[in-house]
């Protein structure tokens, strides 16, 4: 989720009307599903932190995407109207791109007044359609230069690594696009972008000067924008022609609402003219029973026409239905529960009273969980204090230090850490583990833990089976096997089932010290004393004795 | 109580058999054992205890005295038992062992009768039952000295909070459902109308399986349909994502990124209508670990459907748990967004101290999602943070102390 600032006096300049400070955080910055999250103030002004809360809206990261939603709301609302004419310029794409960044979509801005607050308006909006919609500059990246500086057709082609250079941006002297990917801080940072690249994507004007290698870096030269530039290009690359146009409509926009007059480019791809931006209304049309259904509104036809035109809609009813425009920036809707939002969202979630859905229905809790509450009701009892411990956990401490030779388990392919690295098959090791980390707050520790094991199984669909285990660990200066065996006849006495226990084997416990726990001939686990090498593995220093069983087969022998 | 025997007085008498001998041989000079076996009575216990006292020694079948006992304390014993008193508590098994004396067996009446007119510290069974209590003064005991501390069993308390929220939604009519732990990105992405090239399926934002790879899809109708719903939108009136959806993408393994993975299982497994569902699951993404992002956590969530739910009726839901199960009493709500609903909803819980925070978000599942899983009806979708709830009720800053490996505060944490 984006985070982005706003100055709350140009907020207000944009939309054209003071807004109260309350109003905007109570009511209206929701209308652009805004979150207010804090405002400081920095001399005289007042700057905002806001949270957009729909990731699926770039059109909403900026001062001007939000003032457009709140001039609707204030105002008379529909469309928003904006004038376009040719630039007569035009970008000319090499089929070199094709293999490494094949699209490119542009626009020009005239006569802008860049201060200060739009130029950070700008850059954030950038960053932030780049780095959130264009996931980290990989789908989009944009471009904006100042306009006098270049020297049109344009061109967009490729070049080996070594084969051109120019003056990154903020750098004073000239490095080779491998030096650049090297050296320059963008290079660093987006370079793994064009990892695989053999040659790099640049775009070029007739003079022979690189605008920019896209999506690293602008040159210092016609890449800087400041407030002394008045007319703009701008450019969006990427591999999506969809993707690819909101983006540009997007910034675009932001700066016409600065004032700019914007106008069309022609881009030629393959042979292929795209004459952009492209500010054609989309189109949908909405069931208004749809409409009453989902918001639970009584509403008429009428009724969220007008709601929606406070949403930058334009509608027309048509019986029982809408049917709606809505700007070509919007590429979230799919589907006329999106538009319905929208109307809810200007009818105010506030003024929605809600519904008490009657308790027709019957609880109850999933048997597993029912009969967990059995147990800990009895190991309480016992005087046993219960741990939690993660289900994620790693082979040194399952295998290792158990005793235990490795055995396949539920392993992650890109742990964060090796710490946390494959799914626990036992409880034993996490038992142990808080025993260890215990060992210098008084004794005794009488623990026991009920929680979840991954054991691969190749006959469910997810090839693994979720098994919840229960483990028992005593352990004091001395501690005797019969308590423990003590602590389990209590627990399996009171679920009233009638149990062995057999002489057995396990590495992790004590040679002539463990048995096996065996109820209707089948084995649940193992009790014992564990052993001395074991305890040195985990740095223990008294004995334990424990016991582990599988808690879904003792419910199914309960 | 203890009193000599037969025997015991018998030894007072007549003196103790091992002084016997060792008189009998300094007067005799070195005897043969056959002789003194044939000339002393107990000639065994004489010999054995005179031995063990280190008076005699044997050599070659000849007893020789080593040393002339002056005084011997099993005799000044049975002297002390004679006069009533007690023998040392060293002696006293020796005595018993030897039968020289015997425990006298007093009545309840006589033991208890024994402590009348004095001050006694410990009421005893004999005291009660014979009414004797009435008689004795029992001595002030320091009441009001602090306990030993000792640590009962426990809960541990995050377990003992989530069974209590899981108790308050079954009253709530809120069956629990539960899932697997490593899932197929099919059932935690695809059937909730996530697009595979969605930001949030990067390998940076959730964990993928290195063992066991590639799960089982379902039903061939169910993974057609939510290819088509992904690709064109299918018969759901929407216009798709606009992709082409991939099957071998759709089957690899993950673990559980959000509760919600398990729901579109419930849905397709049959749910009853009206329902209501809940879980708790734990869920695993790869985040930089910090007060706020643990290991794993986990999530609530669950579903209400009916044939006429709307979002009126979601609010409802939401505004129910945020009083029922977070306590709050007021609540308001916000729009927000959710991947596979529309609309969204986030409610907010006024607390006291904290002043309006996040108790639950919530939405109606998009078309997209519902259609292609065979469910015709609107299903509500809710979750809460379930942890952050956790943190506020104990008053714990790190998120990580959830699952502390720590009993010092285990022991310490009262029990809510």
């Amino acid at each position: 989720m984006p985070t982005i600032e706003v100055s709350y006096n140009d907020l207000c300049k944009l939309v054209g009307k003071k807004i109260p400070l309350e109003e905007l955080k109570e009511r209206s910055l929701w209308q652009a599903k805004a979150e207010f999250e804090n405002a400081t103030k920095q001399g005289n002004y007042l700057r905002m932190t806001l949270k957009p809360a729909d990731t699926n809206r770039p059109d909403l990261w900026s001062a001007e995407g939000i003032a457009r939603v709140l001039r609707a709301y204030y105002g008379k609302g529909g469309l928003p109207q904006y004038k376009m004419k040719r630039s007569g310029i035009t970008v000319k794409a090499d089929v070199k791109v094709k293999r490494v960044r094949p699209y490119t979509v542009c626009a020009v801005v005239r006569g802008l007044k860049i201060t200060e607050e739009v130029l950070l308006q700008s850059i954030q909006l950038q960053e932030k359609v780049a780095g959130t919609f264009g996931r980290g500059r990989r789908d989009v990246a944009i471009g904006i230069y100042d306009l006098s500086r270049i020297k049109p057709p344009i061109y967009y082609t490729a070049a080996k690594p070594d084969e051109l250079a120019f003056v990154p941006l903020e750098f004073k002297q000239k490095l080779t696009l491998r030096e650049i990917l090297k050296q320059h801080p963008k290079g660093k940072e987006f370079g793994h972008l064009l990892a695989d690249a053999e040659e790099y994507p640049v775009f070029i004007d007739s003079d022979e000067n690189v605008l920019s290698m896209p999506p690293i870096v602008n040159s210092d030269f016609t890449g800087k924008v400041t407030t002394q530039t008045r007319d703009v290009f701008i450019e969006c690359s990427g591999f999506d022609m969809k993707r690819l146009k909101t983006a540009l409509n997007i910034v675009a926009l932001a700066l016409a609402d600065r004032g700019g007059r914007l106008e069309t480019v022609d881009v030629f791809i393959e042979g292929k003219k795209f004459t952009t931006p492209d500010l054609t209304p989309k189109q949908i049309e909405v069931d208004v029973a749809y409409a009453r259904s989902l918001s639970g509104l009584d509403l008429n036809a009428k009724e969220f026409a007008a709601l929606l035109k406070k949403q930058l809609y334009d509608v027309t009813v048509k019986g029982a239905k809408l049917a709606v425009s809505y700007p070509s920036f919007r590429q979230d809707i799919m589907h006329p529960c999106d538009v319905v939002e929208d109307a809810i969202i200007a009818y105010g979630y506030e003024n929605l009273s809600p519904i008490v859905v009657p308790a027709t229905t019957k609880g109850s809790l999933h048997p597993t969980e029912a009969f967990t509450s059995r147990l800990e009701e009895i190991l309480v009892g016992l005087g046993l204090q219960q741990v939690a411990s993660y289900t994620l956990t790693n082979k040194r401490f399952l295998f290792e230090r158990m005793n235990v030779g490795h055995a396949p388990v539920a392993e992650i392919a890109n742990p964060q850490s090796e710490n946390w690295s494959c799914f626990r098959n036992s409880l034993l090791p996490s038992i142990l583990e808080f025993l260890a980390a215990n060992r210098h707050v008084e004794y005794p520790h009488e623990v026991f833990e009920i929680g979840d094991c991954v054991l691969l199984n190749e006959s469910t669909d997810t090839k693994t089976r979720d098994v919840r285990k229960l483990a028992v660990a005593l352990t004091d200066v001395t501690i005797a096997y019969e308590r423990i065996a003590s602590m389990l006849d209590a627990l399996m006495r009171n679920l009233g089932l009638a149990y062995v226990l057999k002489r057995s084997q396990h590495n992790s416990f004590t040679p002539d010290r463990v048995a096996e726990v065996v109820v209707n001939g089948h084995s649940l686990g193992y009790i014992g004393e564990i052993h001395p090498q074991v305890l040195n593995n985990w740095g223990l220093e008294k004995p334990v004795v424990a016991f582990e069983i599988d808690v879904d087969r003792l419910s199914a022998n309960t | 109580m203890y009193r000599l025997t037969a025997e015991g007085k018998k030894y007072l008498d007549k003196g103790l058999p091992e002084i016997n001998l060792v008189l009998y041989v300094r007067e005799k000079g070195p005897t043969n054992i056959k002789h003194i076996q044939k000339e002393l009575d107990e000639a065994s216990v004489a010999v054995n205890w005179a031995l063990r006292n280190k008076w005699i020694e044997m050599r070659g079948g000849d007893v020789h005295v080593v040393q002339t006992p002056q005084k011997y304390d099993v005799e000044d014993a049975l002297k002390l038992v004679e006069k009533g008193r007690a023998p040392s508590d060293g002696l006293l098994p020796t005595l018993l062992k030897r039968r020289l004396v015997e425990e006298v067996r007093e009545t309840l009446e006589h033991r208890a009768q024994k402590m009348v007119g004095s001050d006694i510290g410990t009421l005893t069974e004999d005291l009660i039952k014979t009414g004797a209590w009435k008689q004795v003064k029992l001595k002030p005991y320091n009441v009001e000295a602090v306990g030993k501390q000792i640590y009962p069993g426990k809960r541990q308390p995050y377990f003992a909070f989530l069974a209590q929220i899981k108790r308050k939604l079954v009253e709530l009519g809120f069956k629990e459902y539960r899932g697997p732990s490593v899932e197929l990105e099919f059932w935690n992405f695809d059937a909730l109308y996530q697009p595979q090239g969605h930001p949030a399926r990067d390998w940076t934002q959730t964990y993928s399986m290195k063992t066991p790879q590639g799960g089982r899809l379902p039903d061939r109708k169910v993974v057609n349909a939510v290819k088509a719903a992904h690709e064109r939108g299918g018969d759901t009136g929407s216009t798709g994502w606009g992709y082409s959806w991939s099957e071998e993408r759709a089957a690899r393994l993950m673990p559980r990124a959000h509760d919600t993975a398990i729901t579109p299982r419930l849905l397709v497994s049959g749910i009853e209508i009206p329902g209501k569902y809940f879980n708790i699951s734990r869920c695993y993404r790869p985040d930089i670990i910090d007060a706020t992002h643990a290991v794993e956590f986990d999530q609530m969530g669950g579903i209400v459907v009916d044939r006429n739910v709307t979002l009126r009726h979601l609010l409802g839901v939401l505004k129910e748990f945020a009083t029922e199960v977070t306590g709050v009493k007021k609540v308001k709500f916000v729009p927000s967004y959710f991947p596979f609903t529309e609309p969204s909803v986030e409610a907010f819980g006024y607390h006291e101290e904290l002043g309006w925070i996040e108790v639950g978000g919530a939405g109606i599942f998009r078309p997209e999602l519902t259609q292609p899983l065979g469910i015709k009806e609107p299903v509500i979708a809710w979750g809460m943070g379930i942890g952050r709830l956790a943190m506020l009720t104990y008053g714990i800053k790190d998120i990580r102390y959830l699952f502390a490996q720590d009993l010092a505060w285990l022991r310490k944490t009262p029990v809510r």
